[in-house]
């Protein structure tokens, strides 16, 4: 047998010191070269972004202004907002202090933009990670259910919701959930935004609706696919018939074996959503008028604020990367085939 | 003749001397509806498996060799229709409850399938692939689990089995995966251990290493084996009997030293005249067997094969042989048997 | 040999005991989103020019808020004195035309972008895909409304806003399909042959590939009709009083206490055309992939 052992990481075992064998790791590497690639994409995000913004008609002096202001006061205006030099200047110095976490003042209240992003962030953040509990706390179950007996009721019930629920806009689904729950039967607050400061309870009451609008497509879309999934392997692959083989009862064989192998499928789902998700929030929080980032950055459009919308733009671009990034990294701790680089 | 009637003919199970045998298999049907076609897989197919003993089947694809197997283990999907029986120590394996199964697989009867690469869980630890079969049956606990995987890494010849525990599929050669897929069917000291074509996809070397490991481990622990192979040669050197399938049924059964001096089924003939040997002319044309494989969803009337047969005639066409022990231990269904000590190559036309 | 075996008998199985009614069930896929669709289309195009339908403009505020099957205004009236179902049926002509639209501009555009990039290869499909990753990464609906504030909200410039959004999608799409193809031994035949690249890319890519692309603009056809809505809603998509799905959703939302059904009826419409889009998506898909 020793002719047809592999070349394992035995060499590798063998190569002298942690640090040389944390180099030589496969995930280590794979960390580094996404590092790596993901900074030009955050580099040509905020590029475009500044062009964009500065092709956009109208702006913040004039609106701050009004209609009568001479173009006296509009330049000076715009020397007071740093607006008089020229773009690539504009950009390297907004650069060169977003660096080093300064992302500018807003151009209509002349707050620190940084401060601002914080507390938005976690309101969308917690917005957001609820959307995510919730769609796959109920998907998972669902699915598995409708898996371990494919094409009975169950199974046909649950897909006929979620490739209904698909063509549901989350908008849709929010003003009908206010329609129902807030304004018919009060249950909830149509809008406005408890901080958790004042009780979680009512904090979680006046998310809930938002939560559930922007979770229910997920919901769908992830029934759907890990459905797909698991119904694939239970009838395509041969480890499957392995397990079974081995006398091992259904339930295990779909939760030990397929769904463990969906899992990283999901998972990787549900990274690429996050980027997505970004844009349904500001619609979301529009509707609920919940204080977060995308309700920022539809006002600050309104208003011409470049300088936040500059920042909102970045920070959706950051997280959306790094969201792939992640996904990608948490891929290569949990999946074996590419923790050990496959051969 | 319908089918049903042909395999009426063939349904009396071939009787090898001696004791009760471990696995009697009587009449298997397998037949799959899809978009209206009938492929009827398996068509009445009767041997028996004595314990301590190997029997090779053999066949082409589509010759319902697998298929008839995954039917005793009650792995093929529910839709298949399965009918006959398959007494295994006085209980019917085909009318049991997928429930009732689960008991007897793993546990009574284990299988080792083709290709270890897609047979095992790519995200599943070796060992932990192996402990879940060995505490599928019986109250085991972790410990004794992981004392009964080592042992089984052991014994199946595993180089460093505590440092192989720990890996991944991906991490062994395809001949130590195959090792571990004999472990896990070992796992809860089966019986009757079916190996569905377990050494096709490795290469010559690890072929012969595996299957003498199958032969060993026979020997020491008294396991039948039923050997899935399309691969006469191999089961010459190895198996005890051999049953030769075509169009799902047996046309030939016999014990492997009867079976290769006198060869009688023309269609065996042919298999064993396209196997490449040694003495054979440097570049003389192996010879094909012309014609293609019977079409499950329309068997002829007569014998399945008779449409490329060198020795068929109109009785062939007509009516289907069938399959009777002519000599003693010796079955074969064929109007026309082959004159024993014939040239090898007469079989196909 | 065994892996035919083995792996054939599920997918035969899968077809065994559908029989019939799964047969008729297999057209209903195809049937029931493409009667809903030509509804939907006759509907917004073809049935105010047969039938008498009122304006959806210009109404008279005194006549406002009427309610369902009033007469002469079947599901009644806005706040602003106009016929609901008419607005509904204009809306979709706005959406469809949209939807339409976009996807075409994204097929002819990202498509050829994507199989040149691949075809091509090297520096040009490295550089191409740089730009269509910071373009993904760059959050659509963003964009789209940079685009339609400083273009000003109008139809046409709802179109461009949401051309950014569908023309990488599309190239990703097309680009991925190429890619495959590429390792198709046809391919190769065809390179080594001498087939010039011009023909390659006409004569075998973009038959192969167009099957793929045709599906994805399905199933894109629901979401940019969902995000012009989206646009609309927020007021940056078309502007009213013209009506579209969207506004029509975002002005009854003012009131959706009172009158609820404002928003009902334009929620409805938008989630029946995008299921049907969706279906029709899925069981092309299904079929092209042949399974």
């Amino acid at each position: 047998m020793t002719t047809t052992e592999p070349v394992t990481d035995d060499a590798r075992e063998a190569a002298p010191g942690a640090v040389a064998r944390l180099v030589h790791s496969p995930s280590v590497r794979l960390i580094a070269r996404r590092l790596v690639a993901a900074v030009p994409i955050v580099l040509g995000v905020s590029i475009l972004t500044f062009i964009v913004l500065s092709l956009i008609p109208g702006d913040a002096a004039q609106l701050l202004l009004g209609p009568e202001a001479t173009p006296e006061q509009i330049a000076a205006m715009h020397r007071q907002m740093g607006l008089d030099q020229p773009p690539v200047q504009r950009y390297l110095g907004w650069l060169g202090g977003a660096l080093t976490g300064d992302l500018g003042n807003s151009l209509v209240s002349g707050q620190p933009v940084t401060g601002e992003l914080g507390s938005r962030l976690a309101v969308t953040g917690e917005l957001v990670g609820l959307a995510f509990v919730l769609s796959l706390g109920l998907a998972i179950p669902v699915a598995l259910l409708a898996a371990y007996k494919p094409n009975r009721l169950f199974d046909r019930v649950s897909m006929l919701v979620s490739i209904t629920g698909l063509a549901v806009a989350n908008y849709v689904i929010a003003l009908l959930l206010v329609l129902v729950f807030a304004v018919q039967f009060a249950f909830f607050p149509a809008i406005g935004f408890v901080p958790i400061g004042q009780g979680i309870g009512e904090n979680l009451r006046s998310m809930l609706l938002p939560a559930v609008s922007i979770a229910f497509p997920l919901f769908c879309f992830y029934t759907r696919f890990l459905r797909g999934d698991l119904v694939d392997q239970l009838r395509g692959e041969d480890y499957i018939v392995t397990a079974r083989a081995k006398g091992i009862g259904p339930g295990q064989v779909l939760l030990r074996h397929a769904f463990r192998n969906s899992s990283f499928g999901l998972l990787t789902v549900v990274g690429l959503n996050l980027g997505t998700l970004i844009g349904a929030t500001v619609i979301i929080e529009q509707i609920f008028a919940l204080p977060g980032i995308g309700q920022l950055l539809l006002q600050a459009i309104n208003t011409r604020d470049f300088v936040v919308v500059q920042a909102c733009v970045v920070v959706f671009a950051v997280v959306a990367v790094l969201a792939n990034l992640v996904t990608d990294l948490l891929y290569a701790v949990l999946d074996p085939r590419i923790r050990y680089g496959n051969r | 003749m319908s089918i049903e009637e042909v395999s009426e003919l063939a349904s009396p199970a071939p009787v090898y001397g001696g004791a009760e045998p471990l696995l009697e298999v009587s009449d298997l049907r397998v037949r799959f509806d899809a978009k209206g076609r009938r492929v009827n897989a398996v068509n009445g197919l009767s041997y028996h498996v004595h314990a301590g003993r190997m029997l090779a089947i053999i066949g082409e694809s589509g010759s319902g060799k697998s298929v008839s197997s995954r039917a005793l283990m009650g792995l093929l999907p529910p839709t298949a229709r399965i009918s006959g029986s398959a007494r295994f120590l006085g209980t019917d394996l085909l009318s049991l409850s997928e429930r009732e199964m689960r008991r007897h697989r793993g546990a009574d009867l284990a299988m080792v399938f083709q290709d270890p690469t897609r047979s095992l869980n790519p995200t599943m630890r070796i060992g932990t692939q192996i402990t879940e079969a060995v505490r599928a049956h019986g109250d085991v606990d972790k410990r004794a689990a992981f004392d009964r995987a080592m042992e089984l890494l052991q014994l199946v010849r595993l180089p460093a089995p505590e440092r192989r525990f720990y890996e991944y599929p991906h991490q062994l050669s395809g001949g130590m995966r195959q090792r571990v897929m004999i472990a896990i069917a070992l796992a809860a000291d089966p019986k009757l251990l079916i190996a569905d074509e377990a050494t096709t996809a490795l290469d010559v070397t690890t072929q012969a290493q595996v299957m003498e490991l199958l032969l060993e481990l026979q020997e020491r622990l008294g396991t039948a084996i039923i050997m899935i192979s399309h691969d006469l040669g191999l089961a010459a050197s190895y198996a005890h009997d051999v049953i030769v399938m075509y169009a799902g049924r047996a046309v030939e059964y016999a014990p492997a030293s009867t079976l290769f001096s006198h060869v009688r089924m023309p269609y065996t003939r042919a298999l064993l005249g396209a196997i490449p040997r040694l003495e054979r002319t440097p570049h003389s044309l192996l010879p094909v067997t012309p014609g293609q494989p019977p079409d499950l969803t329309a068997l002829p009337p007569g014998c399945p094969f008779a449409p490329r047969c060198s020795r068929a005639q109109d009785d062939c066409h007509a009516e289907p042989p069938p399959f009777a022990e002519h000599e003693p231990g010796h079955w074969w269904a064929c109007w026309h048997p082959c004159e024993v000590g014939g040239p090898a190559e007469e079989g196909g036309r | 040999m065994a892996i035919v075996e083995a792996s054939a008998s599920p997918a035969l199985l899968e077809e065994a005991g559908q029989g019939r009614f799964r047969g008729w069930l297999r057209h209903l896929e195809l049937i029931f989103p493409g009667a809903l669709l030509v509804l939907i289309i006759g509907g917004c195009f073809v049935w105010p020019l047969v039938a008498a339908v009122p304006d959806p403009v210009g109404g008279d505020v005194l006549e406002s808020n009427l309610p369902a099957f009033s007469e002469g205004h079947l599901l009644g009236t806005d706040p602003n004195g106009n016929d609901v179902w008419s607005r509904i049926l204009y809306g979709g002509r706005a959406s469809l035309v949209v939807g339409v639209a976009v996807n075409v501009l994204g097929l002819i555009v990202g498509g050829t972008l994507g199989a040149v990039s691949a075809h091509v290869g090297g520096l040009l499909d490295a550089v191409i895909m740089r730009v269509l990753d910071v373009l993904i990464a760059f959050p659509s609906l963003v964009l789209t409304l940079a685009v339609a504030q400083s273009l000003g909200p109008s139809q046409v410039n709802t179109i461009f806003a949401l051309a950014f959004f569908s023309v990488p999608a599309f190239a990703r799409v097309s680009r991925a399909a190429t890619l495959r193809l590429r390792e198709q031994p046809f391919m190769t035949a065809a390179r080594l042959s001498g087939t010039s690249g011009r023909r390659m890319l006409f004569r075998h890519i973009a038959p192969n590939i167009t099957p793929q692309l045709v599906t994805f603009s399905m199933l894109s056809m629901g979401i940019i009709i969902v995000i012009e809505g989206a646009l609309s809603f927020l007021g940056l998509g078309i502007p009213p009083p013209a009506p579209s799905w969207g506004n029509m959703i975002s002005q009854g939302q003012q009131a959706l206490s009172a009158t609820p059904m404002l928003v009902v009826w334009p929620c409805v419409v938008l989630f029946l055309t995008v299921l049907a889009f969706n279906l029709l998506g899925e069981t092309l898909r299904a079929r092209w992939s042949g399974r």
